[in-house]
């Protein structure tokens, strides 16, 4: 604990803090949000800051801050989706291919390249249009697109430990691959995973909320911080900026917090990104 | 003509590399500083140009000709880099710019630095690189350093070095990080080099032998500081200092050093 | 000269294998083109039919791919589905929009972030403080967000530039964009940045900087000569990469301010499922991507001479 504090720092400490209430946002959604965020009054339109709806009301009358502390659920369930699938197959791909080697590994850099030469959001949106709109096509879609990224990373560390004692050893006792590869070399590359996942995380929730801004993503009237920002695009233009001001200070701060722990815990690199 | 007396040089808040080091190295004179990697020799060299790497805390003083080589700021400093010493340091493809071409280096160190026109500058290179050996000399100018091997590259920059004829070379390691085979012939170019021109020079390396064969006096160097300073026939034939015996006696038996062209006496 | 041609082929087979994929997608999406045609309209089977023989929907799959992809070859990317109009005219139109977007960011993404860390990598201080904070938040804006604020604040509060449209002429498209290209070239600009700086830093306590100095080089040239040139290498790459990016950037950005790029069209005929936009959009996005990064490569090749033979041998 004391080691983790010492490798964040004190912004990286506070980062953290602020992850942590996101999530428990998130979580305790129904007990924090005072209003339903989906149901408003016509008579509520556009109410400024006020005890009863603490920043206020948007365009169909709806309590803003609920929709904030319900939009972190979308917000952040996107992302993790993204994540956790993306390290899953990346992994297990850049694995099967460091421990076949040869053709495996070569057929599998061909279909990796193929991915490489779509801009993610293309792919998302290539399969929203297959798909339709929703957010589970596009996180599922978007997570497609960064396996590649992260399958890359993946193969060139295990490639590197691969020929090393450790693992040469048990091979030439005949103990079979698949349970070297798991019992060895996957706990070996395991901080690096953890690590791109991190950054990867915050890139899906900028590109997931871009899709839900284009209204390719979560659908209305389902609160998000993509889809709040570009509701309150009008409401911003006629003086109340609100709404979109604080649903995309959301995304700023979270990912900001998040791509800061990342870098503490080890850096872009580990994304398979160069930027 | 050099005089370092008392030098000390630290590095964060408790990592000391010099201790109290005094050394002089006469007109002419060529004086070797022999010591196990991590005793500081290195940094000594360093100091007397102010490329001490940056956070450095450096007492005591260092004189060429009288004049205070550490108090040199700007323009002075600049001078006193371009003109007076030259250095040749271990690794030659580090020191020499990956993206630039062999002739820019050249050009570099006797246009921008020492201030001759671009023209002489051009037609200097290849005489240079032919007083250090080089036979196509063309080739190598229009070389990038990845092209060259290692002791091609070091007699480039033992060309660029004797360029302006300097007072003083300082040598750090020039030949460590070559292969075995040339390791002897860019030696003698640098030993012959030195007497053409009759510079001081102040040599480190890590080889008694080769410091011997090359060296007017030696100084040994242990842990940040120098325990002892002798003709090498004194430090071969009756070590003073304990570490320096261990030097005489953990060296492979039987290797001498003999530099073609030798003209020390 | 193998390795431009070995690249080339590359990105042959990649563009003919995402085309394949794309087409692929289309053809096994849910819901047949002939019913997106009628919109839920009773029509006879007789019109059916004809609709289908126009569309060629009864060939085998393979041979409609064949078809496509020769039409594409041609410069024919069929008609769309929801307007009939020729898809190969309405990317025409929307081109200009895009491509000026795309490099006035590009151009942005150089100046402001190549720029700003080198100032932040050389000056140090409180010049890099500000930057290095600035970067770490500016990758975490997301582009839609900086496109509204920038446009309530410059278009609507100040009215220094127009909220929408995309504007006629050269000068007038430059004024009409450039919020909207900020907007795009902000995150990636951070980034670029803070590589930058980082790089700069690498590069001034190298051992060719510090020799060049030992030397008597002057202060001014060893930074530009060896410090800031050489840190260009990796952050070449970087620029080039956040470039190639910016095609897919742009959509969001067009979206934002209702610009009529390539973006909008894209998102529109997603939002209709109008399939055969999509796929001429999808190609030439690919296509794009893929000469932009090769570019990139190239480029990388020229200026380090180490790469040209390590690649050729």
């Amino acid at each position: 604990m004391k080691q983790f504090a010492e490798r964040m720092g004190t912004l990286g400490l506070i980062a953290c803090g602020i992850i942590l209430v996101v999530v428990l946002g998130a979580l305790l959604a129904p007990i924090i949000a005072p209003y339903d965020p989906t149901i408003g009054s016509v008579t509520q339109r556009y109410q400024g800051m006020s005890a009863e709806h603490w920043f206020g009301t948007d365009q169909a009358g709806r309590d803003i801050f609920s929709r904030l502390v319900w939009g972190a659920r979308s917000s952040l369930t996107g992302p993790l989706i993204v994540v956790v699938i993306t390290a899953i197959f990346g992994t297990t791909i850049a694995l099967t291919a460091v421990w076949f080697g040869g053709f495996v590994d070569s057929a599998l850099s061909r279909v990796l390249d193929l991915l490489f030469a779509f801009p993610n959001l293309l792919l998302a949106m290539l399969a929203i249009a297959v798909f339709g709109p929703s957010l589970t096509t596009a996180a599922l879609a978007l997570a497609v697109a960064y396996i590649p990224y992260s399958a890359r990373v993946v193969r060139s560390m295990a490639m590197r430990e691969r020929n090393l004692p450790y693992i040469r050893s048990p091979e030439l006792q005949g103990i079979p691959g698949a349970v070297i590869t798991v019992r060895h070399l996957l706990p070996n590359v395991a901080p690096l995973i953890v690590t791109g996942a991190t950054i990867n995380f915050g890139f899906a929730m900028i590109e997931l909320a871009a899709l839900s801004f284009l209204g390719l993503g979560v659908q209305p009237p389902e609160a998000d911080w993509g889809l709040m920002v570009s509701n309150g695009q009008q409401s911003l233009l006629n003086g109340y900026p609100a709404e979109s001001v604080l649903a995309g200070l959301s995304i700023v701060i979270t990912v900001a917090a998040v791509g800061y722990v990342g870098e503490r815990l080890g850096g872009r690199a580990a994304a398979g990104r160069k930027a | 003509m050099l005089d370092i007396t008392t030098l000390s040089l630290t590095i964060g808040p408790d990592r000391q590399i010099l201790r109290d080091v005094s050394l002089s190295v006469a007109a002419g004179e060529a004086v070797g500083l022999v010591g196990e990697s991590g005793s500081g020799k290195s940094m000594t060299l360093r100091s007397i140009l102010q490329i001490e790497p940056t956070g450095s805390e450096v007492t005591g003083s260092i004189t060429l000709d009288d004049v205070d080589v550490r108090a040199l700021r700007g323009e002075e400093l600049r001078r006193m880099r371009a003109n007076d010493v030259s250095m040749i340091a271990q690794n030659p493809h580090a020191v020499l710019n990956p993206v630039l071409p062999v002739e820019r280096y050249l050009i570099e160190g006797m246009h921008d630095a020492q201030g001759q026109p671009t023209r002489t500058a051009r037609l200097r290179a290849g005489e240079l690189l032919e007083q250090v050996g080089i036979d196509a000399v063309d080739r190598v100018l229009r070389s990038y350093p990845h092209q060259l091997s290692g002791g091609m590259l070091q007699r480039v920059v033992i060309a660029g070095a004797i360029a302006g004829k300097p007072r003083l070379m300082l040598a750090d390691e020039p030949t460590t990080a070559l292969d075995v085979t040339t390791q002897a012939e860019v030696m003698a170019i640098l030993d012959e080099c030195r007497h053409e021109l009759g510079m001081a020079m102040l040599f480190v390396t890590h080889d008694l032998d080769l410091a011997a064969a090359v060296c007017d006096r030696i100084a040994v160097m242990k842990d940040g500081e120098i325990v002892e300073i002798g003709l090498p026939e004194q430090l071969r034939d009756n070590p003073q200092h304990p570490y320096t015996r261990t030097l005489m006696e953990s060296r492979p038996a039987g290797i001498t050093w003999t530099l073609e062209g030798d003209t020390t006496p | 000269m193998t390795f431009i041609l070995r690249r080339l082929a590359a990105l042959i087979g990649v563009l003919i294998a995402s085309s394949f994929l794309v087409f692929a997608a289309m053809y096994a999406a849910p819901g047949s083109p002939e019913n997106f045609l009628v919109q839920g309209r009773t029509v006879s089977p007789d019109v059916l039919a004809a609709i289908r023989a126009q569309y060629s929907l009864d060939d085998p799959f393979l041979v409609r791919f064949w078809n496509w992809l020769i039409n594409v070859l041609q410069g024919d990317f069929g008609r769309s589905l929801a307007n009939q109009q020729d898809v190969g005219d309405l990317l025409a139109g929307r081109l200009p929009t895009t491509l000026m977007l795309v490099s006035l960011a590009a151009i942005i993404i150089v100046v402001l972030g190549v720029g700003l860390g080198i100032l932040a990598g050389t000056k140090g201080g409180i010049v890099d403080k500000v930057v290095l904070l600035g970067s770490n938040l500016g990758f975490a804006i997301p582009t839609f967000f900086a496109a509204l604020i920038l446009m309530s604040i410059f278009s609507v509060g100040l009215g220094w530039f127009p909220v929408f449209g995309s504007g006629d002429g050269f000068f007038d498209r430059i004024w009409h964009l450039s919020l909207p290209a900020l907007a795009l070239a902000l995150p990636s600009s951070a980034v670029v940045a803070r590589i930058t700086r980082t790089s700069i830093r690498e590069e001034r306590d190298s051992e060719h900087s510090v020799m060049a100095r030992a030397r008597g080089v002057a202060e001014g040239l060893v930074m530009r000569r060896h410090v800031i040139r050489n840190s260009m290498l990796p952050v070449s790459t970087i620029v080039g990469v956040h470039i190639a990016g910016l095609i897919a950037g742009s959509f969001v950005v067009e979206y934002a301010f209702t610009l009529d790029g390539i973006g909008t069209l894209l998102v529109n005929a997603v939002q209709r499922k109008d399939f055969a936009v999509v796929q001429a959009i999808a190609i030439v996005l690919v296509a794009a991507f893929g000469v932009i990064n090769l570019l990139v490569d190239l480029l990388y090749a020229s200026i380090d001479p180490r790469v040209k033979v390590q690649q050729t041998r």
